[in-house]
């Protein structure tokens, strides 16, 4: 293979494995509030937890437009075959984002708040459930022939995605508390901190299911994953994700107040590299490789000077924001 | 065609009711983002408050819409993979790498300053926030470049070569700055300008028809006078030069435009159908009024420049929809003309002195509000409809385009999304009246930023995060 294809394909892996965790991270949290905002009871703490997204929800869902973007000029043929296949899940999750995003300005002028709260929480709730179905059906496989999408429309429906689902809205929900403990203080901190709890465990049990779920079901997975000679490599991901758990389960006891999110951030990112290392260099799981679905050099190349050089200076005005609106939320949220 | 059971056919109902609903959006974060801009700088040269709240007043209009274009805009750019797969895979390199620079260069950059224009008045200073709200301005400007740089070149497809059915890239200078590109991005951030002036104009000439804060109103209606002085003759101008374009590289568009049959012998100038029942079963206008010479002036420029007529191309080569295009393309360049006599007559009430006494000009910007909203709508219909058959122009037919995908989940979401759209149109007219309705704040304090270093660390509650207003 021309070398500089190989290097270029794999950057922009690089790039969209990264794009694809801030997104996961971040409105991972924005989401998971959402979800814990049905559970508010009373309107003054759902004021309290949309508060904390006020400033930043926005910047937050656009790494998912950078991350369409991205997939769509890299790697044109794994765009068009995944957001085919999973055409249902993925409008859901549009509309679900729609009603999401409105709430948050309707709200504030609304005289039915509960009625567009609600909104905000099923729109967050709906949004993580196809998020899930999506990882679930992309893992479970999609059929390709002649590069394009050959399967059904339900095809992502099955139990093994629908526990996907629930890891996700559970890791998400998980996020989204250990954020709320940083961001609130007195009673909000300690019903956040006994969320992040719930969360945790009922993440951990659905994680481990998918994860004993996969090998068993994809015996091209356990091949990789057991094989003798790199399996030690193969145990960073899970090890590194027993880590954090511990060290999330040690903050959350310690009733420390950055340190939970930052732990359940890292079991993220072990999430991500099992998934990297159980699928590269397939780019659509066993159908279409990075190599076969990425756009030619020049493209690659001129993407890398557009987009690639300004993702310094995008986490940089993105981490300012967030530096400008540290400290715990009070009040409400809106201007006016 | 199968009516309404087939699926190409829905995905694209889907496809213009999505795009026809969601640019309603952006055409105002764009140009009141810049006119935020103008109030906050005007508010820091002069130190005149009444600008300062001004721009604390239109933010609350501003954000509401943005919240309605951010949230309708996410579905355009999934829907070239979910119902356009084979258009995706064969023009990505170029059309998704486009989309992406949109989304990482402007998209991302319009949301990261968004919190501190809306939130920050005091968490930064105040240089800091005229930068944020310069950024969140330039982001919209720089969005709608790149998805007016995509989309002009699905209708001038320069640059490249199709391979193995993939368009590849020879020259990204070509393909960027592709024929259609340069007008058809003036004209339509134009567009947003002139709507948005028309809409803040509108709503502050509403106030002053009700006598309501006057002095305050005034301020900023002829700051938009002003501006419309420049925008409405240089927007006709722009679309002018736009349709020369089109006939120039889509000679099938802009005779379909125009109803314009038979291509003209050498030397004899084209006549202007000025009205006309263009039918595509005949081949030719059921009946028309037609001027002798003026198709040639504003097809080409030139007095005997030759038009090609719609019979040089096979039907199937034709645009559908011919009386949509005709009388569409006809309001659209209507409304150009409405606004910028609007504007003149503006000045000279201005110049007469009755520019607030005058309550039929008045009458006449409230009236004018929705103008530039049906013009844009009907812009981007009478320039997608009349791109058919093609969705990349002479390349890549419609239906070739289509993702594979069953009549009932596609029937669904475009039920879906005409059921929501509904729902939040209903929903931002109602908010928006409602802020109206209430007004400006005019007691509220000017922004008083604490240095970083005085503020309480974390733990501690921030007096300074207190709601404002």
């Amino acid at each position: 293979m021309d070398p500089l294809h190989f290097f270029l394909v794999n950057v922009w892996l690089c790039f969209i494995g990264l794009f694809l965790v801030l997104y996961v991270v971040l409105d991972g949290f924005d989401l998971g509030i959402g979800v814990l905002s049905l559970f508010a009871g009373r309107e003054e703490r759902r004021e309290i937890m949309m508060a904390s997204l006020g400033s930043v929800w926005d910047a937050n869902e656009s790494w998912l437009v950078v991350l369409g973007g991205a997939l769509f000029g890299a790697f044109p043929l794994a765009y068009a075959i995944i957001l085919n296949a999973l055409y249902l899940p993925l409008v859901t999750m549009l509309f679900a984002l729609i009603f999401r995003a409105v709430a948050f300005e309707f709200r504030v002028h609304a005289r039915n708040k509960r009625g567009w709260g609600l909104a905000f929480g099923l729109g967050s709730l709906m949004a993580a459930v196809c998020q899930g179905f999506t990882l679930g059906g992309l893992i479970g496989g999609v059929a390709v022939e002649n590069g394009q999408f050959a399967g059904g429309a339900l095809e992502w429906l099955t139990p093994f995605s629908a526990f996907a689902a629930l890891g996700v809205v559970f890791g998400y929900v998980l996020l989204g508390a250990t954020y709320l403990i940083l961001k609130t203080e007195g009673p909000h901190q300690a019903r956040a901190r006994k969320q992040a709890w719930l969360a945790f465990a009922l993440m951990l049990a659905a994680a481990a299911i998918v994860s004993i779920w996969t090998p068993l079901r994809f015996p091209v997975i356990a091949q990789r994953w057991f094989a003798a000679e790199t399996f030690y490599l193969f145990a960073v991901p899970p090890l590194f994700a027993l880590l954090c758990s511990a060290m999330l389960a040690r903050a959350l006891i310690r009733r420390q107040e950055s340190a939970p999110l930052l732990w359940s951030i890292g079991i993220f990112l072990a999430s991500a590299l099992g998934l990297a290392a159980s699928f590269y260099p397939y780019i659509v799981p066993r159908a279409v490789t990075a190599f076969d679905a990425a756009a030619d050099n020049l493209t690659l190349a001129f993407m890398m000077v557009g987009i690639g050089l300004l993702v310094p200076t995008m986490l940089v005005y993105n981490a300012y924001q967030y530096l400008v609106f540290r400290g715990k939320v009070s009040g409400s949220y809106g201007e006016g | 065609m199968h009516g309404l059971l087939d699926p190409i056919l829905l995905s694209r109902l889907q496809f213009a009711a999505t795009t026809l609903f969601h640019i309603l959006w952006p055409v105002l974060t764009i140009g009141l983002s810049l006119f935020l801009v103008l109030m906050e700088a005007l508010w820091l040269r002069t130190g005149d408050a009444d600008y300062y709240r001004h721009a604390r007043f239109w933010a609350r209009l501003f954000i509401l819409n943005f919240g309605v274009g951010v949230a309708t805009g996410l579905p355009l750019e999934f829907e070239f993979g979910t119902n356009w797969a084979p258009f995706a895979s064969a023009a990505g390199s170029f059309f998704g790498n486009i989309l992406g620079f949109e989304g990482a260069m402007a998209f991302m950059l319009e949301a990261g300053f968004l919190g501190i224009m809306m939130f920050g008045w005091n968490r930064v200073p105040r240089a800091m926030h005229l930068f944020a709200t310069v950024m969140v301005a330039f982001g919209g400007t720089l969005s709608a470049f790149w998805i007016m740089d995509a989309n002009s070149w699905m209708q001038t497809p320069t640059g490249g070569h199709m391979a193995n059915g993939r368009f590849i890239i020879d020259s990204y200078l070509a393909a960027i700055w592709n024929p259609d590109f340069l007008w058809a991005f003036l004209h339509m951030w134009f567009a947003c300008l002139e709507t948005s002036l028309f809409v803040i104009g509108g709503i502050a000439a509403w106030y002053l028809l009700k006598g309501r804060d006057t002095a305050f109103f005034l301020k900023c209606f002829r700051w938009v006078v002003i501006i419309a002085m420049v925008v409405t003759p240089l927007q006709i101008y722009f679309g002018d030069a736009n349709g020369k374009d089109v006939f120039a590289y889509q000679p099938a568009k802009g005779a379909a435009l125009e109803g314009h049959w038979v291509t003209n012998a050498p030397g004899e100038p084209a006549s202007w159908a000025i009205v006309a029942w263009p039918d595509q079963s005949t081949q030719q206008n059921d009946w028309e009024i037609r001027i002798p010479g003026v198709l040639s002036w504003l097809a080409t420029g030139t007095s005997g420049g030759q038009v090609k007529g719609l019979k040089d191309f096979a039907p199937a080569d034709q645009p559908p929809l011919l009386p949509v295009l005709f009388y569409g393309f006809r309001a659209m360049a209507g409304i150009g003309f409405a606004l910028f006599l609007l504007m003149a007559w503006s000045v000279v009430a201005w110049a007469r002195g009755t520019l607030v006494t005058n309550r039929w000009l008045l009458r006449a910007w409230v009236a004018s509000i929705p103008l530039g909203y049906i013009a844009v709508d009907l812009g981007w219909t009478v320039r997608e409809v009349g791109r058919q058959p093609w969705v990349i122009y002479g390349i890549m037919r419609t239906a070739d385009g289509a993702s594979r995908l069953p009549v009932a989940a596609v029937g669904y979401t475009l039920l879906g999304y005409l059921v929501a759209y509904v729902i939040l149109g209903i929903a931002f007219v109602v908010f928006a009246l409602r802020i109206i309705a209430r007004g400006p704040d005019l007691t509220v304090p000017l922004p008083e930023f604490a240095a970083p270093r005085h503020q309480p660390r974390e733990g501690h509650r921030d007096p300074s995060a207190q709601p404002e207003a």
